[in-house]
């Protein structure tokens, strides 16, 4: 059943697949110094998922893992996954969007770790000495068609729009990406995979949670947020290295100026690389730097190596579609880019279909925000613009133009730190008299720029 | 010490920023292009969320900044990272501590 060589699920023929193809002796993680085998995380996951609520009758459980712990955020979702039931990929342990959850998906529930913290929902902790519990537990096959993750995208209507994942896709798309950055190894070759990205990401969730199950790798649980946790803790995990990380995150890296432990692969997704950043990564730091092109609908779809190809290669099974992409366990997935075809089988990007904005890996709608605005008291009109570089450079945020007698910049904003997630604040808010809208209600990029006071810019 | 004289009182100034502390928010205000003035920030209000209004994107970016400046290196494990981002006096009672130079 080892898919070292390539024993690929095939979607038309299998009815399910194993939860973990893995021999137990092998190291599925590496946390607080010490390594973790396939056995001992699926005994915990076993103990874990005695503890949870029965399967309800004919529905769903829906599991909310907020684990921070990249480990205990993949024993969180197996256990669900061995209890039937669906975990929902959020992070944000705000009671207010947990209780907002729970509506849509009765008899939610919270797995979490770290800081005692109150939920509004019945919550199950996981917290050291829990391993020593559980009992080694048989692996089963999950069907393929059974929904085991459910991702999240903010919708242009206000509510997050929701992206339910068959097992099938997952796994599929976790081997497509194992074979194409040679992620399979056992041993010595056995590669460690050290992420920036939360594992409640789309792109985390299938980079760190999803792989380790299905390919040959074991993943690094701890903190690697700063440049000094990634830097650190390379140093310690065993070759093969990979680093899974954003632009964001490769900045601040290739500024701290430290040359990392050898590195096996760099691998970006979020948001475009800028090149100056790719050859800067395999000059100094003798790696390739790979990225993939994903979306939270349709998953990981394609990769390139950034200083050698502008173009994305499809993944094993993806196909392009007239409004987006045909992905194997998925059926046709309509997309927030346009994609070309591009020769030899790879396609370009051209831009947004919509008016989406993405920040930091999140994604907005500017016609929510603005809706979201005007939705304050006190506001007579108003409007989010984003910058041309909002991707490229990672101190580029949105901004405001404001219409609101009577009211602060500061005020303004507290109102809407109430409604939109803290990226999307915008900075600064320029409060103004009018809109230059046209006769047609319209407003241009041109007439917003000439409301700007001279700009008493940053150097 | 005589009650009721006619001495000069305290009065409960607004909380003033120390040099140290107006140099790291002259930094912070550089580094994340701020519009607020490093002057105004009260040096006792939080960093992020309400005071502030910063994000893990900006913590990204003080981290990098403060390495730059003061080659003092953040980590996540450090139990007191919380305190430390708690105010600008905070963070900069924290780089007075371990800064390099």
């Amino acid at each position: 059943m080892r898919s070292e060589a390539g024993e690929f699920i095939d979607l038309a023929r299998n009815t399910a697949w194993p939860l973990i193809p893995r021999s137990p002796e092998e190291v599925i993680c590496f946390r607080n110094g010490q390594a973790i085998t396939v056995g001992a995380f699926l005994a915990e996951a076993g103990a874990l998922a005695a503890r949870l609520p029965p399967a309800g009758q004919g529905v769903a459980l829906h599991a909310i893992n907020l684990c921070t712990d990249r480990y205990r955020m993949l024993v969180g979702f197996v256990a669900a996954l061995l209890r039937g039931h669906v975990t929902l990929l959020h992070a944000d342990p705000e009671p207010g969007r947990l209780l907002a959850l729970a509506g849509r998906y009765p008899g939610a529930y919270v797995i979490a770790d770290g800081e005692q913290r109150e939920f509004p929902l019945p919550a199950f902790r996981l917290a050291e000495g829990d391993s020593a519990a559980g009992e080694v537990v048989a692996v089963p096959e999950i069907p393929v068609e059974r929904i085991v993750a459910i991702g999240f995208t903010s919708g242009s209507t206000g509510e997050p729009a929701a992206h339910p994942k068959p097992w099938g896709a997952l796994v599929a798309a976790a081997q497509a990406a194992a074979e194409r950055f040679s992620l399979h190894g056992s041993g010595a070759a056995a590669v460690t995979l050290l992420a920036t990205v939360p594992p409640q990401h789309m792109y985390g969730f299938e980079t760190t949670i999803m792989l380790p199950l299905q390919a040959g790798m074991a993943i690094h649980a701890g903190a690697s947020f700063f440049p000094s946790d990634v830097l650190d803790a390379l140093a310690w995990l065993p070759t093969r290295r990979v680093l899974v990380t954003t632009p964001l995150h490769l900045r601040a890296l290739l500024a701290e100026g430290r040359r990392p432990a050898a590195l096996e692969a760099v691998i970006s997704a979020t948001a475009p690389l800028a090149a100056s950043m790719a050859e800067a990564v395999e000059r100094d730091w003798q790696t390739p730097m790979l990225e993939i092109y994903g979306a939270t609908e349709a998953g990981s779809m394609a990769s390139r190596r950034t200083v050698r190809e502008a173009d994305w290669l499809p993944y094993r099974g993806v196909e392009l579609r007239e409004a987006g992409v045909q992905v194997p366990g998925l059926g046709e997935v309509a997309l927030a880019d346009v994609l070309e075809p591009s020769g030899a089988g790879r396609f370009r990007l051209l831009g947004r279909r919509s008016d989406l904005v993405k920040l930091g890996g999140r994604r907005a709608s500017l016609a929510d925000l603005n809706r979201r605005l005007l939705e304050i008291e006190g506001v007579e009109d108003g409007v989010f613009v984003a910058p041309d570089d909002l991707e490229s450079n990672p101190g580029a945020r949105l901004s405001a133009y404001v219409v609101a007698p009577g009211l602060t910049a500061e005020a303004v904003l507290a109102a809407l730190r109430t409604r939109l997630e803290p990226l999307f604040l915008p900075r600064p808010i320029l409060l103004v008299p009018a809109l230059p809208r046209d006769r047609l209600g319209k407003l241009s990029r041109s007439a917003l720029a000439g409301l700007r006071v001279p700009a008493t810019g940053p150097a | 010490m005589s009650l009721g004289s006619s001495e000069p009182q305290t009065v409960a100034l607004p909380s003033r920023l120390t040099s140290e502390e107006l140099e790291v928010a002259r930094l912070i205000v550089s580094s994340l292009s701020l519009e607020v003035a490093a002057e105004e920030i009260d040096p006792e209000a939080p960093l992020f969320n309400q005071g502030l209004g910063l994000d893990s994107i900006d913590a990204l970016e003080i981290a990098l900044a403060l390495s730059k400046a003061y080659d003092v290196k953040l980590r996540s494990d450090d139990e007191r990272n919380h305190r430390i981002f708690a105010s600008l006096r905070s963070l900069t009672a924290h780089i007075e501590k371990h800064r390099a130079r």
